[in-house]
């Protein structure tokens, strides 16, 4: 036991240091926790202050810069001119003005002076008549009303200037104070008509000034400036509550929508972090479009819109914010949940190219896609709808017999007439059921004709290939062309054997009519004249030219048949075979003959199966269409075809073809590879898709989606995301297979459609060559944005009215890859317009039409009838029928009338064209005008027949322009006027030239070159003189206009006879399929 | 099994619900619609006493003026006859009688049972004309109709109470043969493509009516005893024609006359 | 696969796993303060049994015994002024807490989609995880209910009259063992379990192993009777009937010895009345019932042992 006991620490320790200690952290804590609360939670009150401060000093520059601008227009002449006007106009109203406002200024006094005793006298007047009002019949009352009436007697003083002590009764003063209100009244009448003009002449000054001034004026500049200055720090919200949208985004994008442009480098330049928040939205049209107001941020750019703590979570870029700010990569993923039913989206290339490239590439022969090659599911349809009918005509009629028979033992007439009029009208429903079918029955056959496969025809291979070719190409297709769309399949060379097997022997097994060998040098021209290039590319890598929608011809000599080839160029869509959907088999001839039929021929007339009368598939299912060409020419071009091979191209011998052993082995790979989803195969005709669908893929949870072994590493790497998963998958599907132990059963199936670049790294976008990144990225950007939208319909875009018709349209532009002869949009370059050989001033006039304003210009019903024959005839069909001239010709497409309709629709629509068309009257031409125009026609100075071709063989040859024939059922007369007015605007760069007409000074159009005598005196309008003309022209009068001799003008008068015919049959069809 | 009776339920109802207001007499008719042609309900006719009512239909007043038809449209139908012809209805014979009458009884013989005849009444159509021009039929008795003619008819009866229907017979074209289930009297019966083509047909539950002939009288055999309203209907005046009726009683074998007096 | 660090960390740095990770440490720190404390005071006793003059003297549990310092100090100002700055403190760190951790909210609530491990707030994944060995109405009714009901009896059952008002090991040595085995080893492992351990599935995942959600494991959970081949139903009831039986026995035949293990034991023991004995041995057998099914179901993968009708265990 210690001597010295030392303290005891309870009592004697002191704690003040420990106290001091923690009450410092504890305030300290405090006052941390109050700075949290103002700032640190609330990062957006600096971007505001900012913004606010950058903004003003901006403006503040830019004010005076206007300020001098405006001070040099002011001084302008005409500026000062326009100011004396108005200064002028001042003056002279200023007197009698000043004189209003005297008299003004009295009655205000008076006014005032009567009020001063008026409202207070009312106030007393109004209780007495309530008292008096809510008092019962009787003495009572009858005093009060007494006492009201003499009070009301006054008198009532009105004290001082105007008035000194004037007295009143009650009613006297009211009608004093109405009758001083009118006099003001009238006056101030008087004052708005003195200054009306001056405020006219103000306004023309200020029109002068917003017409020669660039940007906003300094007083609206200094409006901003005051806004900003004043501007109050708080969270800036849209809030659309139906929608569910609450976006706080410009809490710190501040001057996203400011009128102003404000570039990065004007808000603090690249090194601040925030002035990237600050700049002005990229496409203000696009905002015009869609007002932010309405639309909110966040359903086109997702995100998560009320999210203000940080920039990473309104950007929706954390764990737990399921759909994250798009990629800039992937901005236009956003346009797609609205705009799923549209094909083209203005303002976003990059989404139409993915949506696109899933038609192209063929991903939709796997992957359903609602809206995408419906024609099959839309078959089914109508099959189920038939059956259902059928079904309920029969019931009509079952039940209209059990009607007549109760009719007939009826008890008494009265119920007896009941059912037979029970019957009647069961009848007659059963009548129109029927009308119904048969209308079914057509629609069929139409939807049959749109129908089309991405792939070619492989029954048919046997005809058209080399056998020994079919291996090399099945191993992997981009090695022999490498940009094809055919995707390689990771085959080992047993599976390759099986399927072309398999291919082989169930490939239709007969010869073609034998072809005699053309001129390969002619047939090289006509190549690239005819329009082929549109579509077909030639050449490879960097010498490539020709379209990008068809394949690539470079190589084609070394697989292809030349008879098949020929017959494929006269015309593509000619079957050796029809299919009957119904038998599911091919029809032979031995069907024809049982019936005692013709054997069959491609015709679209003759759809129907000799055995049970269904609708066959009589077409080949290509978009390729007939360019109508003659045996000759299609030999000469075939034979081209076929000189494009590499130099000593040789194949290994494919004995193992007709091995029947490997035939059904290779039946089961090819379904489980589904090849029949891009390709017509025998006997998997109706083989479905076998991909999962994809409508709405963008919205699949991530935990759904299959990154095999590679979610760790996605983490890690930071794709874990649908971009990344969609990138990875298309640019090397088999990834996700790395490390799994699978069966080849079991393996992903889905194929490669772009080859590694070549370069060490094997995972993700790395490998692929840039075109194809861009390609991915641009799918990708479809398939993030295909989301089962949750905002309101009502957003979507789905019009109702013509821009529907557009929509539609759009869809078959691209299915026909129109855009690759022609032009629709101002910017939008047809195939054709960039092969060089259409680069020198002749060849560009050998380019075909620009649609721009088609709809404005064609009559529909002649459109409809040119698109279902471009020949305009039925006999004579190696000939353009609009353009005879043109080396390109406008192919026939075999458009479904379904296609037809949609197709006029569209071009009416692009053009908001009302429809139906009811062509004008135009009043006939009076004799004089008729020799007036005639004589113009001819005068050397009218330039017209010079480049319209006539008919006259010699001439047509140097024609550069169609036939006046034609204007009458071709043309709107409106449109007409117009062009020849001035072809430059409506189609830049045309054959036709401007200014042959002048405006006269009453404001008529008269020819701009010297007029023949005959025109003397005429006070008509000479363009419309010209159109009139035009559309009455016959082909005698063209005779009597060219002097050509009557044989020559036979044929043109013939096609004036074939059209109604084959019009009215179209319209016919038209009117079936709707 | 069972969709049959789903199938026959509803339609038992109708019949239920439509001759529920009607008398109760009815349920029974329609319960074994098929009863009605073989055994119909009532007390079958004792052959032994039954009598006849023979009558003469008499006509006063000024004897219409007959327009004659002019067959021009079809030379056929001209070809096949040597006199013009005239039209039927209201025609008067020489004797102030009225032929083409067609006599019924209207009511009173219900209670009795009358199968429906077997044998069929024929419509001819010979010379672009019905013959005969007033028949009369028995409820779902067959009507025969055939043609004689060169020429394609159609027959078109335009009835109130039963189905309207309206077949072409082609020359040498098989007979029609048709029935009416609905008693009616009468059912005019033309051909679109020969206007003046009229037939009348009167439609009976009994077979106790006929037609006055030429000599405008005619003869019912076979009514059982009984009280008995019996009418007379002729085309003569009026587009509906005009009828009359009488009350009538016929004992057992008795042979009573009832005639009829129609006025211009 | 190696070590996945960054799995432990997800893990751990979870706003929601804080007060778990911090309970790793705290839990040892305070039972060593304690069991410190207790050594020491149980020295003095020993000091003062030793010594009753001593005793007279000294009440102060403080260990060794120092003359001199005052036999009793006053709660004001000398327990108080320690209190107050513990007070402090505390609030320092929860205001600390609260700005640098946010609460741990998560996206909006999909109901196609149900979120994977789904887990309870981590003061409940004790619970959760009983309700891998027994029913959840047994899991989540019972066992909570008599958690409750035995933390209100234990004054009622405690009839040792020593250690009141200061730590101490020797004099409450049973009730101590209880506390740590109940608390520690049933609560807190469970609730660390739950936060650590199991990942995706509710499977079992050892530290550093990556919660995959594809993970594929291969374990067969059978009942007792099927793996003695009894089929009928009533055969399995009556079986797990006896089991349960034969359990409760021998458990309580081993409570039984160690309540009447040391002298001491007994003394406590003879103080008892039969329906505390009672009470206290049924709480007891029923709180190892746990651990059993544990190992039962961990190593022996056994799903029930007792099933019948309206219940299984």
């Amino acid at each position: 036991m210690p001597d010295a006991p030392e303290k005891d620490p309870v009592v004697s320790r002191s704690l003040a240091g420990y106290f001091v200690v923690a009450a410092l952290f504890l305030v300290i804590t405090l006052g941390w926790s109050l700075y949290d609360e103002f700032y640190g939670l609330r990062p957006w009150k600096a971007y505001e202050r900012r913004f606010a401060s950058l903004y003003t000093s901006l403006l503040k520059k830019k004010i005076p810069e206007q300020q001098k601008a405006e001070k040099a227009i002011e001084d302008s002449a005409e500026y000062k001119a326009l100011q004396k006007e108005f200064k002028d106009e001042q003056e002279a109203v200023a007197p009698k003005l000043k004189q209003i406002h005297e008299q003004t200024a009295a009655i205000d006094a008076k006014i005032e002076a009567v009020l001063g005793t008026l409202t207070n006298e009312r106030a007393r007047v109004g209780s007495m008549i309530y008292v008096a009002e809510h008092t019962a019949e009787g003495p009572g009352r009858k005093s009060l009303e007494h006492n009201l009436d003499e009070y009301k007697k006054g008198p009532f003083v009105l004290a001082g200037p105007p008035y000194n002590g004037k007295s009143f009764t009650f009613e006297e003063m009211e009608s004093e104070f109405s009758n001083l209100q009118t006099t003001k009244g009238e006056l101030q009448q008087q004052e708005g008509d003195l200054l009306k003009p001056q405020g006219d002449a103000s306004k023309k000054l200020q029109a002068y000034l917003h017409d020669h001034l660039t940007g906003l004026t300094s007083d609206q500049l200094q409006g901003l400036l005051n806004k900003a200055e004043t501007m109050s720090i708080e969270i800036q919200q849209i809030n659309i509550p139906d929608a569910g949208i609450v976006d706080r985004c410009e809490s710190c994008h501040v001057g996203i929508r400011e009128p102003v442009l404000l570039t990065r480098n004007d808000m603090g330049g690249v090194r601040d972090h925030m002035s990237a928040a600050f700049t002005s939205h990229p496409d203000m049209e696009l905002l015009q479009i869609h007002d932010p107001e309405k639309f909110g941020c966040t359903p086109c750019h997702n995100g998560n819109g009320m999210q203000v703590d940080s920039v990473e979570m309104g950007h929706g870029e954390y764990e737990h914010w399921l759909w994250p700010l798009y990629h800039k990569a992937n901005l236009q993923s956003g346009c797609q949940q609205c705009h799923a039913s549209d094909m083209v989206v203005d303002h976003a290339p990059e989404l139409t190219n993915g949506k696109q490239l899933f038609q192209w590439r063929g991903c939709v022969g796997c992957h359903r896609f609602s809206g995408y090659d419906s024609e099959p599911e839309d078959l089914v349809a109508n099959q189920n709808q038939i059956m259902q009918l059928t079904a309920q005509h029969d019931d009509d009629l079952r039940n209209a017999q059990r009607d007549i028979d109760s009719g007939d033992h009826a008890a008494d007439n009265e119920s007896a007439r009941k059912f037979y009029t029970d019957a009647d009208a069961l009848k007659v429903s059963a009548s129109q059921i029927s009308i119904q079918l048969d209308q079914l029955e057509t629609k069929a056959k139409y939807l049959m004709m749109g129908r089309k496969k991405v792939g070619p025809d492989l029954k048919e291979a046997r005809v058209k290939i080399r056998p020994e070719w079919i291996p090399v190409w099945l191993k992997n297709p981009h090695a022999f062309r490498p940009t094809t769309k055919m995707p390689r399949f990771r085959l080992d060379d047993e599976d390759i054997q099986d399927i072309s097997a398999y291919l082989w022997q169930t490939a239709l097994n007969t010869s073609l009519t034998h072809q005699a060998p053309g001129d390969p040098v002619k047939g090289k021209e006509s190549f690239e004249t005819r329009g082929c290039m549109g579509c077909h590319s030639v050449g490879e890598g960097s010498n490539q030219v020709g379209g990008w929608f068809a394949a690539n011809l470079t190589r084609v000599g070394e697989k292809d048949n030349y008879d098949f080839l020929v017959r494929w160029i006269h015309n593509p869509r000619e079957r050796t075979r029809p299919y009957c959907p119904f038998e599911k088999r091919d029809i032979t001839d031995e069907d024809y003959n049982k019936h005692g039929l013709p054997p069959y021929t491609f015709d679209l007339n003759h759809t129907k199966c000799p055995n049970d009368g269904h609708e066959m598939v009589v077409e080949q299912m290509t978009v390729m269409p007939n360019l109508r060409l003659s045996w000759d020419e299609a030999r000469d071009i075939a034979s081209y075809l076929e000189t494009l091979k590499r130099p000593g191209a040789t194949y290994a011998a494919a004995p193992f073809m007709n091995d029947s052993k490997l035939k059904e082995v290779g039946r089961k790979k090819i379904q489980f590879y589904g090849c029949a989803g891009c390709h017509e195969i025998e006997g998997m005709e109706d083989e479905g898709r076998i991909g999962t669908e994809l409508t709405a893929e963008g919205s699949k949870p991530l935990e759904q989606i299959d990154f095999a072994l590679f979610v760790g590493e996605a983490k890690k790497e930071d794709w874990y995301s649908h971009k990344g998963f969609f990138e990875r998958k298309l640019a090397k599907p088999e990834m996700f297979d790395q490390g799994m132990i699978k069966t080849e059963a079991e393996e992903l199936r889905m194929p490669d459609f772009f080859e590694p670049a070549g370069s060490k790294t094997t995972e993700g976008m790395a490998d692929v060559a840039p075109e194809a990144k861009q390609q991915i990225s641009q799918l990708a950007t479809f398939l993030m944005g295909s989301v089962t939208s949750e905002i309101p319909p009502r957003f979507w875009y789905l019009p109702a009215d013509q821009r529907r018709d557009a929509q539609e349209g759009w869809w078959l532009v691209k299915k026909y890859n129109c855009e690759g002869c022609h032009q629709f949009k101002v910017g939008q370059n047809s195939v054709l317009m960039d092969i060089p050989r259409y680069q020198t001033p002749e060849w560009k006039d050998q380019l075909p039409p620009k649609l721009l304003t088609e709809g404005a210009r064609v009559n529909p019903e002649w459109l409809l009838k040119f698109l279902s024959n471009p020949a305009m005839s039925e006999t004579d069909t190696d000939r353009d029928g609009v353009r005879p001239y043109l080396k390109t010709r406008m192919p026939t497409f075999y458009f479904s009338p379904i296609e037809l309709r949609k197709l006029v629709r569209f071009f009416q629509a692009l053009s908001q064209q009302p429809m139906p068309y009811v062509p004008p009257r135009l009043d006939p031409l009076a004799p004089k005008e008729l020799d007036m125009a005639r004589a113009l026609f001819n005068s050397r100075a009218a330039p017209c027949l010079k480049c319209h071709a006539t008919g006259d063989a010699t001439h047509d040859k140097f024609a550069t322009a169609p036939n006046f024939l034609l204007a009458h059922d071709r043309l709107k007369p409106d449109w007409t006027k117009h062009w020849i007015l001035d072809p430059a605007m409506i189609s830049p760069g045309t054959a036709m030239p401007s200014g042959l007409f002048k405006k006269a000074g009453d404001g008529h159009n008269i020819f701009a070159g010297p007029t023949p005598p005959i025109f003397e005196g005429y006070t008509g309008d000479q363009a419309d003189l010209l159109v009139r003309y035009m559309f009455e022209i016959t082909p005698d009068e063209q005779r009597r206009l060219t002097g050509l001799s009557a044989a020559s003008m036979k044929k043109t008068s013939n096609e004036a006879g074939a059209k109604p015919k084959t019009q009215s049959i179209l319209i016919g069809m038209l009117v079936k399929a709707h | 099994m069972n969709k049959r009776i789903l199938v026959w339920l509803p339609i038992l109802c109708a019949t239920i619900l439509v001759f529920g207001c009607s008398s109760e007499k009815a349920p029974e008719t329609t319960e074994q619609p098929t009863a009605t042609a073989t055994a119909p309900a009532g007390t079958p006719v004792d052959q032994a006493t039954v009598g006849t009512i023979t009558g003469k239909i008499t006509f006063t007043g000024a004897k219409p003026k007959l327009a004659t038809i002019k067959m021009d449209q079809d030379p056929v139908c001209v070809g096949k006859h040597s006199s013009p012809v005239h039209v039927e209805d209201g025609d008067v014979s020489a004797n102030g009688t009225l032929p083409n009458v067609f006599v019924y009884i209207k009511e009173g013989a219900d209670k009795y049972a009358w199968p429906t005849p077997s044998d069929a009444v024929t419509l001819d159509q010979d010379g672009c004309m019905y013959k005969p021009h007033v028949l009369g039929v028995q409820v779902d008795q067959t009507l025969h109709i055939v043609s004689s003619d060169a020429t394609t008819h159609n027959i078109h009866p335009q009835p109130k109470d039963n189905r309207e229907w309206n077949e072409s017979q082609a020359p040498g074209a098989a007979a029609l043969d048709k029935k009416f289930a609905r008693a009616e009297v009468m059912i005019p019966v033309k051909c679109n493509q020969h206007p003046w083509m009229k037939a009348y047909v009167g439609v009976v539950k009994n077979p106790l009516f006929a037609v006055t002939g030429a000599d405008g009288t005619f003869t019912i055999k076979g009514v059982p005893p009984g009280d008995y309203t019996i009418e007379a209907w002729t085309a003569t005046g009026g587009a509906q024609g005009q009828t009359q009726e009488q009350k009538v009683t016929v004992g057992a074998k008795e042979a009573k006359t009832v005639d009829f007096g129609f006025k211009g | 696969m190696g070590f996945d660090w960054r799995q432990l960390w997800e893990i751990s740095s979870a706003p929601d796993n804080i007060p778990i990770v911090a309970l790793l440490f705290l839990i040892p720190f305070f039972c060593w303060m304690a069991f410190r404390q207790a050594f020491a005071n149980d020295r003095l006793i020993a000091q003062l049994e030793a010594d009753p003059q001593l005793a007279k003297t000294a009440h102060r549990k403080t260990y060794p015994w120092q003359a001199g310092w005052s036999k009793e100090v006053h709660t004001w100002p000398y327990l108080m002024r320690v209190e107050f700055l513990a007070a402090i403190i505390v609030t320092v760190i929860l205001i600390v807490w609260s700005i640098t951790l946010n609460a741990p909210l998560e996206e909006l609530a999909n109901p196609n989609l149900t979120m994977n491990p789904a887990k309870a707030p981590w003061y409940f994944l004790g619970l959760q995880e009983m309700l891998v060995y027994f029913d959840p109405w047994i899991a989540g009714v019972v066992m909570p209910t008599l958690i409750v009901f035995g933390l209100m009896i234990i004054p009622y059952v405690d009839t040792n009259p020593l250690g009141s008002g200061y730590y101490t090991w020797k004099q409450r040595k049973f009730s101590i063992l209880t506390f740590c085995f109940g608390f520690l080893f049933l609560w807190v492992l469970m609730v660390i379990v739950g936060t650590f351990i199991r990942g995706p599935g509710w499977m079992w995942f050892w530290p550093g192993q990556t919660w995959d959600p594809s993970r594929v494991v291969y374990e067969v959970n059978r009942d007792l009777p099927d793996i003695f081949g009894i089929t009928s139903m009533t055969g399995k009831a009556i079986f797990g009937a006896i089991v349960m039986g034969l359990y409760f026995g021998a458990a309580g035949y081993l409570f039984h010895r160690i309540i009447t293990y040391s002298e001491f034991n007994r003394k406590i023991y003879q103080r008892m009345s039969l329906v505390q004995y009672l009470t206290l041995q049924f709480f007891l057998i029923t709180m190892l019932l746990l651990p059993v099914k544990m190992i039962l179901r961990l190593v022996f993968r056994i799903k029930y042992v007792w099933v019948t009708w309206y219940f299984n265990v």
